[in-house]
């Protein structure tokens, strides 16, 4: 019915073609899976939830270059101004913006005794009350900083005592469930943790433990000071033209630098990843494209080597179902043989991937699929020419060349 | 005679123009794709001062307790104290060194000509142009007695020199840099190096620095790290003296030996220095351990080449595998039709070689021009990293080698491909063919 | 000048083993017209391919103007092809791409002639075979007997001694099967020794010397006719093409 036995023969006969259009497969199913594999990795990575309304917040640096002023008090201004900007819904002078690839990180420990005592990484950040707020992320648990509690010092001695955290560093310190309310120590200063946050991510998304995050009620103003605002999604590009010029007018010996949106701040620390993934998908559709068209110009050449024999096919008798199916069977054979060559050297080239760099390891799926997806595509390249060569006259074969 | 075969190939390239343009886009497209990545990764693992690289060497040392760890391989911190810094700065060997730390300023002219913006200043040793080959388009580097008088003098880029004061020699003027003036005693000739390999702690493709002044101005002006600092140990630090005076790492530092004596005299420096330090209490430790890296061993110690273009390149040169399987199916199926021909040439006095010869001309002719369209595919791509990732505005460029390379990885693709199909039409018995046509 | 002995030809495939030629023996001398018949698959392709060096022989030896032909490897004999031997087949075997003047310049090309010396040959050639003006022309805007003239004019490019045809006139009608014979015969009074296999008897009396190949061997061979009779019919055919023409 296939004719499989007499197609096979014929195939042995033109092994290097043939063999040639099973590497392609094989190698194209090997590269797509792997690389589809990495864009879905790259994709759930870039959309995880941070826990910030990413669009409505922005931040930026306030770079003091005088003396001449009391920075505490014109901080305090500062937010009270940029509060009651229209549009702005919460402004805060913060020691770090999440999310911004820059920041600080500690370990902090359950003892106040550094040795033996369990130690966990965290990322942290300071501000006061309004920091939660301007960042669009609530205490779940516990309460927010009361204002007496915030210290807004120059004096590096004046230690806050509470802390806000988010939950995955309260589950890792206190696995069993009895953080809220107790103290971790950050070398011998102890810090009782007052509320948790469910999510918010810390400053490093690629951190191991980047999930970790601790507020301080505190604020060292700075020469060299960020500042964090929230506003109405669709106001905040307009008000982050303008700031600039708000801050300068109210006092023009500093610069201000770095105004960017949360979402800008996290594609930036991104990008590299965002061009892996659009190199990774360029890369896809050419390959399946360049190996569609071999498959095609193959065909086409089969086919025209062999106009005479389907000629004479189709003069005795032959239909033309019959001669797209030889083609169809035909490159199956070579297809299946290089999906299944393919499939494996996937699995081995996603294993040298996750040997060699911080890959996870492939997801067999993503092999099933594309093998599919290569076959399709490949009985799509071979159907266009196969369905001319059916329409090739039977008097071709009566006609001498 | 190869004048002759190009006509042949040509021709022949007329004469099927649908298999020929496939064959030419396969090789273009393969071409570019991996051109684009290797121009990237190219750039990345250039040697970024090929004439001295192995001479300046960046020093590491172990000044951690026994049992601490680091993320490098080696368990070395990649910046050191200040201490050690200026420790090592103040030492007899070797003639060259610099320690060095990024921090900025407000530059502004004190009017209102110029708004005020921020600079990223390098604060090093006066050492530091001679060491790492950058030229004065003005002026020259501090003097010692400046570096040691804490004078405030800076070195300026040539960008910066633009920018203020339209490209005129300011040698001898003044700038301000937060609320204080510094005299320029050099402006520096544009200085073009894609990695910046001498401080990697702050993205190894950043700019360089537009404003350098001397070390010692680091207590004197109190001036914050533009980078990392990092601790392995609590360290109460209340004051700039604290942060003086810590374990904390956040200086780098270079050394330039110039052959394998004063290398093993250094590192016979460094043990004793070590030792020393260790003897004195500072951290416990068992025996001393330092990194000497040079130039090279010192971009692939940090990762330089990013872990995604590796894998890009890997899988561009997949790619072109899948490209040259593809010419080589095609290949074969145009060169055995035109065995025939073959036969008649063969008859007429050809030799297998001659053969050969046409067919690989014909391959490599198709191999340039899918080069060539292959370099205007990898600018395409090329363009499209530098929007994508402004980070990578100035790797993602073919420089001459890179443009060169292109035709010459198609051809000699192309050879690789052609060679199975030339070979085997050449093998053939012209006299099966001569019979009939 | 050529000289075979005892040469033999087995085609091996897989399961059978085909002897072409077995205990051919052969000697043809300067300036002879030989023409080689025989039934079909008797051998007389596979005879003319090993005197032209197109195929390997399986045993015997064969030398061509006292060179041991057997001892020489494959560059050596396209080498002796291209300076000693011009081809001249049934179905012409031009190449299609390339034009008369290219086609007759093939041989030279591979000779490594100048080109300013293989202009004036490709010229006198085309001259010679009557298509001079049509150099410029691809061979399918050609009749057939056209085309076969542009293969001699390839095959006599070369100034080659001997010349191999191979049913030189199997796909031209009559008239134009007698204009290539002539122009053959009057190439072998110019002094090229000429061996031609043909199936037809007509054509094969005309050469002065007739040698039959059967079954892979050399059965006999007949003078059928004085060489001044075929001159003279020559002479009268030439005659009857120029007033014909």
């Amino acid at each position: 019915m296939f004719e499989i036995k007499p197609i096979f023969n014929a195939l042995l006969r033109s092994k290097a073609g043939a063999l040639m259009l099973l590497i392609q497969v094989a190698i194209t199913v090997a590269i797509v899976s792997n690389a589809a594999f990495i864009i879905q990795d790259r994709i759930e990575y870039l959309q995880q939830d941070t826990g910030y309304p990413e669009d409505e917040v922005f931040s930026f640096t306030v770079f003091t270059y005088s003396d001449d002023i009391d920075l505490i008090q014109k901080f305090e201004e500062n937010e009270t101004m940029l509060r009651n900007l229209p549009g702005v819904i919460n402004a805060v002078a913060a020691s770090e913006v999440p999310l911004s690839g820059s920041g600080s990180a500690s370990s902090f420990q359950l003892d106040a005794d550094p040795t033996d005592s369990k130690s966990v990484r965290a990322a942290y950040s300071g501000g006061d009350e309004n920091f939660l707020d301007t960042l669009g992320v609530s205490v779940s648990e516990g309460r927010n900083f009361n204002p007496d509690e915030v210290i807004v010092s120059q004096d590096l001695s004046k230690i806050p005592t509470v802390i806000i955290v988010s939950r995955a560093f309260l589950e890792e310190m206190f696995p069993e469930g009895n953080g809220l309310g107790n103290t971790v120590y950050m070398g011998p200063a102890p810090l009782k943790i007052v509320g948790v946050v469910d999510k918010m991510m810390g400053p490093w998304l690629k951190d191991r433990a980047a999930d970790n995050y601790i507020i301080f009620p505190f604020l060292q103003p700075n020469n060299f000071q960020k500042f964090i605002v929230r506003a109405n999604a669709g106001e905040r590009e307009a008000i982050m033209r303008q700031i600039e010029d708000i801050m300068l007018e109210d006092y023009n010996k500093r610069v201000i630098t770095n105004v960017r949106g949360m979402d800008e701040a996290k594609a930036n620390y991104n990008a590299s990843d965002i061009l892996m993934m659009r190199m990774l998908v360029v890369l896809i559709v050419v390959l399946v494209l360049v190996t569609a068209l071999g498959i095609f110009g193959l065909t086409v050449f089969n086919i025209s080597k062999r106009t005479k024999q389907i000629g004479t096919r189709r003069a005795l008798g032959a239909r033309k179902s019959a001669i797209i199916r030889y083609f169809l069977v035909e490159n199956s054979i070579i297809c299946t043989a290089g999906l299944v060559i393919g499939s494996i050297a996937a699995l081995y080239l996603g294993k040298a991937l996750l040997q060699e760099y911080s890959l996870p390891e492939l997801n067999n799926w993503y092999i099933v699929a594309t093998a599919l997806f290569v076959l399709v595509i490949s009985l799509l390249s071979v159907v266009m020419p196969a369905n001319k060569a059916a329409n090739i006259s039977p008097s071709v074969a009566t006609r001498s060349i | 005679m190869f004048v002759h075969y190009l006509d042949l190939a040509w021709r022949s390239l007329k004469r099927t123009p649908l298999v020929s343009g496939l064959m030419v886009l396969a090789i273009a497209v393969g071409i570019g794709i991996t051109m684009t990545s290797l121009s990237v990764y190219h750039m990345m693992s250039m040697d970024p001062i090929p004439e001295k690289s192995d001479t300046l060497f960046a020093v590491q040392l172990n000044t951690m307790d026994e049992g601490n760890q680091w993320w490098t391989d080696d368990d070395l911190p990649q910046q050191i104290t200040y201490k050690d810094a200026m420790a090592l700065y103040k030492a007899d060997i070797p003639a060259k060194k610099v320690p060095m730390m990024r921090t900025g300023f407000t530059v502004h002219m004190n009017n209102d000509q110029v708004k005020p913006f921020l600079e990223g200043t390098r604060v090093t040793g006066r050492d530091f142009f001679s060491m790492f080959n950058v030229s004065f388009k003005y002026g020259d580097t501090w003097t010692q007695n400046q570096e040691d008088t804490i004078a405030p003098v800076v070195v300026i880029s040539e960008q910066l020199n633009e920018k203020l004061f339209g490209g005129e020699n300011s040698v001898g003027k003044e700038i301000y840099l937060d609320d204080n003036s510094y005299q320029i005693v050099g402006v520096l000739n544009n200085w073009d190096i894609h990695t910046k390999y001498y401080d990697l702690t702050n993205g190894a493709f950043n700019n360089v620095e537009a404003v350098y002044m001397p070390i010692t101005q680091i207590p004197a002006l109190e001036l914050p790290a533009w980078g990392n600092t990092n601790g392995w140990k609590y360290e109460m630090i209340d004051s700039y003296q604290d942060r003086l005076n810590s374990e904390t790492f956040w200086l780098q530092f270079w050394s330039q030996l110039d052959s394998p004596d004063e290398k093993i005299a250094y590192e016979n420096f460094l043990t004793a220095y070590l030792t020393e330090q260790g003897g004195l209490g500072r951290y416990t430790r068992e025996g001393v351990s330092f990194g000497l890296r040079d130039v090279n061993g010192w971009l692939e110690y940090n990762n330089v080449v990013s872990e995604d273009n590796r894998i890009l390149v890997g899988l561009s040169f997949l790619f072109l595998i899948v490209c040259l399987a593809n010419i080589l199916g095609l290949l074969l199926g145009k060169f055995l039709r035109r065995a025939p021909e073959v036969g008649v040439r063969r008859a007429l006095g050809a030799s297998k070689r001659d053969v050969f010869k046409q067919h690989l001309v014909e391959v490599s002719l198709l191999g340039l021009f899918g080069g060539v369209i292959g370099i205007g595919i990898a600018q395409l791509g090329l363009w499209g990293v530098r929007e994508s990732y402004s980070y990578y505005s100035a790797l993602a460029t073919m420089d001459l080698s890179m443009l060169f390379a292109a035709p010459v990885i198609a051809i000699s693709a192309c050879i690789l491909a052609g060679m199975y199909p030339a070979w085997l039409v050449c093998k053939t018995q012209p006299a099966i063919y001569l019979k009939t046509q | 000048m050529l000289t075979m002995t005892n040469i033999s030809k087995v085609y091996q495939t897989e399961k059978v083993q085909t002897h072409a030629l077995r205990d051919f023996n052969l000697q043809v001398n300067e300036g002879e017209f030989i023409a080689v018949t025989g039934p079909s698959g008797s051998g007389k392709t596979t005879f003319l391919n090993i005197a032209g060096m197109l195929e390997n022989f399986t045993g015997g030896q064969y030398m061509l103007d006292d060179v041991d032909i057997g001892k020489l490897n494959d560059n050596a004999r396209a080498d002796l092809r291209n300076q000693k031997i011009g081809f001249i087949f049934q179905g012409f075997n031009l190449i299609p791409d390339l034009n008369l003047y290219e086609n007759v310049e093939v041989p030279l090309r591979y000779r490594g002639i100048k080109a300013a010396e293989r202009k004036r040959r490709i010229e006198d050639c085309l001259e010679k075979v009557g298509l001079g003006s049509r150099a410029k022309h691809l061979p399918q805007q050609l009749s057939g007997g056209q085309q076969q003239r542009v293969a001699i004019a390839r095959a006599l490019a070369g100034q080659p001694r001997f010349l191999l045809a191979d049913e030189p006139t199997g796909n031209l009608d009559s008239l134009m099967a007698r204009q290539v014979m002539e122009l053959l015969e009057q190439i072998n009074k110019e002094g090229a020794t000429i061996v031609m296999v043909t199936h037809d008897p007509e054509l094969a009396r005309r050469a002065p010397r007739n040698i039959q190949v059967v079954d892979g061997k050399l059965a006999d061979f007949t003078l059928y006719q004085s060489r001044e009779a075929v001159l003279d019919t020559a002479n009268d055919n030439k005659m009857k093409s120029a007033v014909e023409a």
